[in-house]
């Protein structure tokens, strides 16, 4: 664009230059100065017009008229400081909403994962197929051998759990994340140690385990930093384990990395161990495969294995899906739709002060005519209108910035915890081009119908001044804003779902009450406790100290706890029917105290819970679920029942009586379907974890730290978690519909306010613009009432208008929230009355002062207005 | 009237009047009025170049980078901005005034048949 910077007075002093030149030619040949100078003139011609075509030429008009639209803009945005603001403050609020969630996409879904061709990780899992749906589990160690060793696919492949272990011997115990895994990972994720070595497959065996790699953050608050850590010993659960290894700092497996990694031990029996699922399994695509082509691949290998192992692989499936995908899974759906959302509300935003700009820019159809009749170009007045629109966006883009970066502040400090990734969000590179984008989008889109409208006008009918454009231009935001209020009334109705559904959702049962009940989960170290019996005798200990605590009034032990997220599954035999091995059901299996069911408020429905007497070597006893009693025993008859249980794989089998059946707990939370579950006596299963519930009147939270110390007494390498309260952890177990809800509602609320303040203002306009007919009525005779309703219906015929066309876009748009919602229909006929209804009593109330305000307009005042 | 006139002749001379310069400077390194002298002269007088048309067309031909200009003294001591001939402009000028004899000479053709028809 920059062609030439040769500045006009060159070119003019060029063009004198050569006048003189050419008059003392002339001169030399006998003319008269004067006439020599008159005569030069003459040959050149119009001088002005070859500078202009100069000017013209040099590729500096643009931006030359560029700065002086810039310069007229400012001039006129500051001239209106009002609307400016309003202007500016609307956009803001929309483009800012749309950073804020793009921000949140963007480091959630996004940002790659920071392994080296992170799109080549692929998640490898058995699934499970049942009424039609799919669901993806862990899978067992035989199968992963086989999956690695025959496929064609995968470049390499390692299988993994996670598990949480004390670190012991170095003062208090500390709970430490760890990765337990084959020595593929390294590999797999192309990630080697900075320092020391990794392991290698000949030490994942049995004995040969002890090693482990630790992560930088580890080596750092551990060992300083200090190379010398590679050949230590650290115990893990009282158990020796060799450093040989510390990753790179910016290594973190998985997403939200661990402390340290530690080879699995595989026993002699591993490969009887097919019905074993425990572990996750990632793989890396070899180079120009597809996540398609290695899922045929791996149909046609598990095909084979369930052909040859039907009784332990029949039912199973498998299925790879990249690993990006698979750790947003649930997310993802979310965000879009909170993505569609904002976009919505900058819409309205841009409609909002397309108003503004339509209304000031019939205010200015003089000024505009006056120019077009000097000559402006239509393109001319086009581009100042865009400039203006541009200018308005940018100071809201940067104004936006501020909102984002306040928001997303509230949302790494009060969102959910298990969205992966949500706390490294922030306004980076990315995030600012895509703001830069909304900013420059609005502003084309709400410069869109001002700039048609001022390059339609024709001149002389608006230096006449008639009133058939106003009439256009009431048209035009009379359309934009049906559509604000259509737009409205379906984010309204979105949220409006999500709130019903949230409601729903709390006013479930989950089960029992944790209201003043203090959970707080304690794992011992198995070495510490030779054998069954000392670990029953830990527990009656600890218990018994518990119960000393003040204002305690009963303490219970569970595991896993419900809405911990942690839970275990079992198959099971019914002795009394014949079942072969592989149609064996299964259900959930939990360990709990005698009192618990009276501590956690759980109903008995029939026969008793357990007792002290239901010990070691007492008759082995089990509770069952009323759902499990519903399922597995629908003629009543559970009461009596011996089963067997325990995974079919390596897993000792046990067995039980049962004795009662107890009512239902929402245990994978209050939005997740109620599992069929059995429990069992903690004392009677040796073992070395469990969560203590601890009932207390007044407050509990203040016994946890109190808690906590009384349990290190005992055992100081016991690993004692996070006393937490009940309710927090139901709480918790909602988080994510809550912050979804919450944006969404945020949002819409957003979006009314938007659509009230577009509303007020078209009223409050047309009643100025028809100030002279109202004072006629008045003269007339025409009452306040009379005044009030003509101007309210005015503006309630938009906002019906509105309503009607958003409950249908409401009905066709909302269907994008299906996965979100729990019990309530995407169509739900009283959301919608509700929502239509609210937002008609807004429209009321924004239409309401400018009404009022013309019934109290003085005729005389009104007729004389121009 | 006169200023119809004036814009035909130009929007006729308009490829000519490039191709004038371009060889008017063939012989070394010259200035606008001394362009527009040399083309008069050569012409036998000729042809009329107004002299204010030629200052865009020696805009345009520097923007194609077949001519460049500095400004120098004259002859005659007095300031002036010069414009020299590149190395494309040549090449230019040698394709124009193929072009232009090809032109001229079927233009020549044609009018030639039809006096003698």
């Amino acid at each position: 664009m920059f062609r030439r910077k040769r500045k006009m007075s060159d070119f003019s002093a060029e063009i004198e230059a050569h006048m003189k030149l050419e008059s003392e030619h002339l001169h030399e040949q006998g003319l008269s100065e004067q006439e020599a100078r008159a005569a030069s003139r003459r040959a050149f011609g119009n001088v002005m017009q070859a500078e202009e075509r100069f000017y013209e030429s040099s590729g500096w008009v643009w931006w030359d008229q560029l700065c002086q639209d810039v310069r007229f803009g400012l001039r006129m945005l500051a001239k209106n400081p009002g609307f400016t603001s309003i202007a500016v403050l609307t956009l803001a609020l929309g483009i800012g909403a749309n950073t804020t969630i793009f921000s949140v996409i963007e480091a959630v879904l996004l940002r790659p994962l920071s392994y080296n061709n992170a799109d080549q990780l692929v998640s490898v899992a058995s699934t499970w197929d049942r009424n039609g749906v799919t669901t993806p589990y862990s899978s067992s160690p035989p199968d992963f051998f086989d999956w690695r060793d025959q496929n064609r696919s995968f470049s390499s492949m390692f299988a993994y759990h996670m598990s949480a272990r004390a670190l012991t011997g170095r003062g208090d115990a500390k709970r430490l994340h760890i990765v337990v895994t084959t020595a593929g990972m390294f590999s797999t994720l192309q990630a080697y140690p900075i320092i020391g070595r990794e392991f290698v497959a000949a030490e994942n065996r049995k004995g040969a385990d002890h090693l482990a790699v630790l992560s930088y953050g580890f080596w750092q608050a551990e060992f300083g930093g200090l190379r010398d850590a590679i050949g230590k010993t650290i115990e893990l659960d009282s158990e020796p384990y060799t450093i040989i290894g510390v990753m790179p700092h910016d290594f973190r497996f998985p997403v939200q990395g661990s402390d340290i990694y530690v080879p699995i031990g595989f026993d002699d029996k591993v490969m009887t161990q097919r019905g074993a699922h425990y572990l996750r399994v990632l793989g890396r695509l070899k180079p120009e495969v597809s996540v398609a082509q290695a899922n045929e691949d791996l149909r046609a290998i598990m095909s084979e294995l369930r052909r040859l192992y039907p009784d332990k692989d029949g039912k199973w499936g498998l299925q790879g899906e990249l690993w990006s995908r698979v750790l947003v899974g649930d997310v993802r759906p979310a965000l879009l739709v909170l993505l569609g959302a904002v976009g919505l509300v900058a819409l309205i935003a841009c409609a909002n002060v397309s108003n503004l700009l339509l209304a000031r820019a019939t205010a200015r159809q003089r000024e505009l005519a006056m120019r077009r009749a000097l000559g402006a170009g239509r393109l001319r007045l086009v581009r100042q209108v865009l400039t203006e629109g541009l200018l308005l966006a940018i100071f809201a883009g940067a104004a936006s910035l501020l909102l984002a970066h306040w928001a997303l502040l509230a949302i790494v400090r009060f969102g959910p915890k298990d969205i992966p990734r949500l706390a490294s969000v922030g306004l980076d590179t990315t995030v600012l081009v895509f703001s830069l984008g909304v900013s420059v989008a609005s502003a084309l889109l709400l410069a869109l119908l001002p700039a048609l409208r001022s390059s339609g006008t024709s001149v002389s009918g608006l230096l006449r001044m008639s009133g058939s454009s106003s009439l256009n231009a009431g048209r035009a935001r009379s359309a934009l804003l049906v559509t604000e209020v259509a737009i409205s009334m379906t984010l309204l109705a979105g949220a409006g779902l999500l709130v019903r559904s949230f409601v729903g959702l709390r006013s479930l049962s989950p089960g029992f009450d944790p209201k003043d009940v203090l959970t707080l989960d304690v794992s011992v170290p198995d070495a510490h406790y030779k054998n069954s019996l000392a670990l029953e005798s830990y527990w009656d200990q600890a218990l018994a100290k518990l119960r000393t605590l003040p204002g305690v009034t009963s303490v219970d032990a569970v595991t896993p706890l419900p809405l911990s997220g942690d839970d275990f599954s079992s198959s099971f035999r019914i002795e009394s029917r014949n079942i072969p091995d592989k149609d064996e059901p299964s259900a959930e299996l939990r360990w709990a105290t005698p009192n618990c069911f009276q501590t956690l408020g759980i109903r008995l429905r029939q026969g008793r819970t357990f007792t002290d007497a239901d010990r070691l070597g007492g008759l082995r006893v089990l509770l069952i679920s009323e759902t499990a009693a519903r399922m597995f025993f629908p003629k009543g008859d559970a009461i009596g029942q011996k089963l067997h249980f325990g995974a079919s794989g390596g897993y000792e089998r046990n067995e039980g009586e049962i004795v009662g059946i107890v009512g239902d707990v929402r245990h994978f939370g209050l939005d997740a379907p109620i599992a069929p579950t059995f429990y069992v006596p903690l004392s009677q299963a040796g073992m070395d974890n469990a969560t203590f519930v601890v009932r207390a009147q007044g407050s509990p939270a203040a016994l946890g730290q109190s808690a906590r110390k009384l349990i290190q007494e005992i055992d100081r390498d016991a690993l004692v978690g996070e006393p937490l309260l009940f309710e927090t952890l139901l709480a918790n177990s909602l988080g994510q519909r809550r912050f979804y809800m919450l944006l969404l509602g945020a949002f819409a609320v957003l979006a009314l306010v938007l659509t009230a303040v577009g509303l007020y203002g078209v009223i409050s306009y047309s009643v100025a613009q028809r100030t002279q007919e109202i004072g006629i009525r008045v003269a007339m005779g025409a009452g306040r009432w009379q005044i009030l309703s003509m101007v309210l219906n005015n503006g309630l015929r938009l906002a019906l208008v509105g309503a009607a066309a958003g409950q249908v876009m409401a009905l066709m748009l909302n269907r994008a929230l299906k996965g979100l919602l729990v019990g309530v229909s995407t169509t739900d006929p009283s959301t919608l009355l509700v929502t239509a209804t609210v937002l008609l009593m807004v429209a009321i109330v924004a239409c309401y002062a400018p009404a009022w305000h013309a019934t109290r307009m003085d005729p005389s005042v009104a007729l004389r207005f121009e | 009237m006169s200023t119809q006139e004036a814009r035909e002749r130009l929007e006729l001379l308009q490829g000519t009047l490039d191709l004038l310069i371009l060889r008017t400077l063939i012989f070394g390194s010259q200035h606008g009025q001394g362009i527009a002298r040399a083309i008069q002269q050569s012409s036998d007088e000729e042809l009329l170049v107004e002299h204010g048309a030629l200052y865009p067309a020696l805009q345009r031909l520097e923007e194609r980078g077949w001519i460049s200009a500095k400004w120098g003294t004259s002859s005659n001591n007095r300031k002036a901005r010069f414009y020299s001939l590149t190395a494309a402009g040549r090449k230019q000028l040698v394709k124009e005034t193929t072009k232009w004899k090809r032109f001229a000479t079927a233009i020549g053709r044609i009018l030639g048949h039809e006096a003698e028809g």
